[in-house]
């Protein structure tokens, strides 16, 4: 049960991360959109942490074996053997198909699961590719094997694809240092267009607008960070947590965003507006 | 919430929502957080309430949860006795020994910073006890309490791109040791060989929030 990486492109091997070591500094890590994970596993028939490929595009796998697919996540052009890959749709490949994600067409990351789940040796109890500690227990090369579990469970899919969802307004929970913002400031950061800057990763999404420019606050000793945090950085840019985000930081928190909305952010292009609300 | 809370001593704890998966207490007292995140760990176990993560901050400890867990978590955590070891009966600290080489490039700068010989700040560095308040920046990085008040500076204006992994470095209240090669801006006093961070190991952190640690200059 094995496939061959032919071009890794931007993809990491991802489960559902490493929870219990933060208290060390290490970050939670894991996939991105929970959302499209979890989804992606279950139509997958797998267990909801096993591991599968975080890709951005530019992968190409060729199959060893009869093996079977689940994409989820952002649109792609994503094809085996130039035939169009479905989304949300269990497909089996047989040995010598090719399984291309070549392009992203909406959104930032495409989940692409397999029947038994990616195996390997874990690290901190988890494959996950952690880009902040460069904890990298699985590193895709080309002419790398990708070993899988096996199983006899069935996948299954669905009749209409779910894309990630783009929620017209993201809800901000308060934040631990909401009240060091003027009422004015707390209007803007509710009020103002902000959009998605274009040097987010897998640590943090920026989010830029002239909302907080002018914003002075004591310097704060270091505080836990956790997922969906929204820190306001003394150039007045959001940065919103995501898995690899510092398990510490030291900018103010000013609110935090729920699960679900941090994977709709997450799926946001470079560019693209989000409005805030409480 | 006056700003001055979040900054000073001046303060009593509280619970606080931090989004509706995580709770925290904050203004805590300097060296609390690692002691109140052990009596926090203890009561999740004993009352099985199922939590994700406990992290110490500097003056806070914050709990990850699942949404449904909120008000459990959040009655629990405002019923643990914060003086007082938390309620719990006190767990002997690790301790540990660091043997350091006191060659550091930012030893003679420190010095002069603080009107001081080299010697009397390897002295001073080496003759402190301090306790790890809590972990961040990267996998078994440890702040540690307890540097003399003398040896308080401010951090570099401009990081270095490369510190050299074991450099024994100070920064404000805080001494520490890089346990890669990585970024940083802290004051490089001398370095150590001690492996702080190995993921083969079952406790793969030296450094653990609560231990112990001195410093021993190589002669």
């Amino acid at each position: 049960m094995t496939l061959i990486v032919e071009r890794a492109g931007l993809t990491t091997v991802q489960d559902y991360g490493r929870p219990g070591w933060a208290h060390l500094g290490v970050p939670h890590s894991g996939a991105v959109d929970r959302g499209s994970f979890l989804l992606a596993n279950r139509l997958a028939g797998n267990e909801r942490s096993a591991a599968m490929l975080e890709t951005s595009g530019g992968l190409s796998l060729r199959a060893a074996a009869v093996v079977t697919v689940v994409i989820t996540g952002a649109d792609t052009d994503a094809s085996i053997n130039d035939q169009p890959l479905a989304h949300c749709k269990a497909t089996l490949v047989r040995p010598g198909d090719t399984i291309r994600i070549n392009r992203l067409l909406d959104g930032m990351r495409c989940y692409v699961a397999f029947t038994g789940g990616v195996r390997g040796l874990a690290q901190l109890n988890s494959l996950s590719h952690d880009s902040l500690s460069e904890i990298v227990p699985m590193p895709l090369t080309v002419g790398g094997e990708i070993t899988l579990g096996a199983t006899d469970r069935l996948a299954t899919g669905l009749d209409v694809p779910i894309v990630p969802r783009r929620s017209p307004r993201l809800s901000l929970h308060p934040g631990p240092h909401l009240s060091l913002l003027t009422s004015e400031q707390r209007q803007g950061l509710v009020t103002q267009q902000w959009i998605t800057a274009q040097d987010s990763n897998r640590i943090g999404i920026r989010l830029t607008s002239d909302a907080l420019r002018r914003n002075k606050f004591p310097e704060l000793l270091s505080l836990p960070l956790v997922r969906g945090a929204v820190q306001l950085t003394p150039g007045g840019e959001l940065v919103v947590m995501l898995a690899d985000h510092p398990t510490t930081g030291g900018y103010p928190v000013v609110g935090v965003l729920a699960s679900d909305d941090v994977d709709d952010l997450a799926q946001r292009p470079t560019g693209t507006p989000v409005v805030l609300g409480w | 919430m006056p700003a001055d809370l979040l900054a000073t001593n001046n303060s009593s704890p509280r619970v606080i929502a931090y989004g509706p998966e995580a709770t925290m207490i904050d203004g805590l007292h300097a060296g609390e957080a690692a002691v109140v995140r052990t009596a926090i760990l203890h009561t999740c176990t004993e009352q099985h309430v199922s939590i994700n993560d406990v992290v110490a901050g500097a003056r806070s400890v914050v709990v990850t949860h699942p949404r449904d867990n909120a008000e459990v978590v959040r009655a629990l955590l405002g019923s643990i006795d914060i003086s007082g070891n938390g309620g719990i009966s006190p767990v002997a600290a690790p301790s540990v020994t660091l043997a350091v080489d006191y060659s550091g490039p930012d030893l003679d700068y420190v010095a002069q910073q603080c009107g001081l010989t080299s010697q009397e700040v390897v002295t001073l560095h080496s003759g402190a006890r301090y306790v790890v308040e809590f972990c961040g920046f990267s996998p078994g990085f440890a702040y540690l309490t307890g540097l003399p008040a003398v040896l308080h500076l401010p951090r570099r204006a401009t990081p270095r791109p490369r510190v050299p992994r074991g450099a024994v470095a100070i920064a404000a209240q805080y001494s520490a040791v890089y346990p890669r090669e990585s970024p940083g801006g802290w004051h490089l006093l001398g370095v150590t060989d001690h492996e702080l961070w190995n993921m083969a190991r079952d406790e793969p952190a030296t450094l653990t929030p609560g231990t112990i640690v001195s410093f021993e200059q190589i002669t």
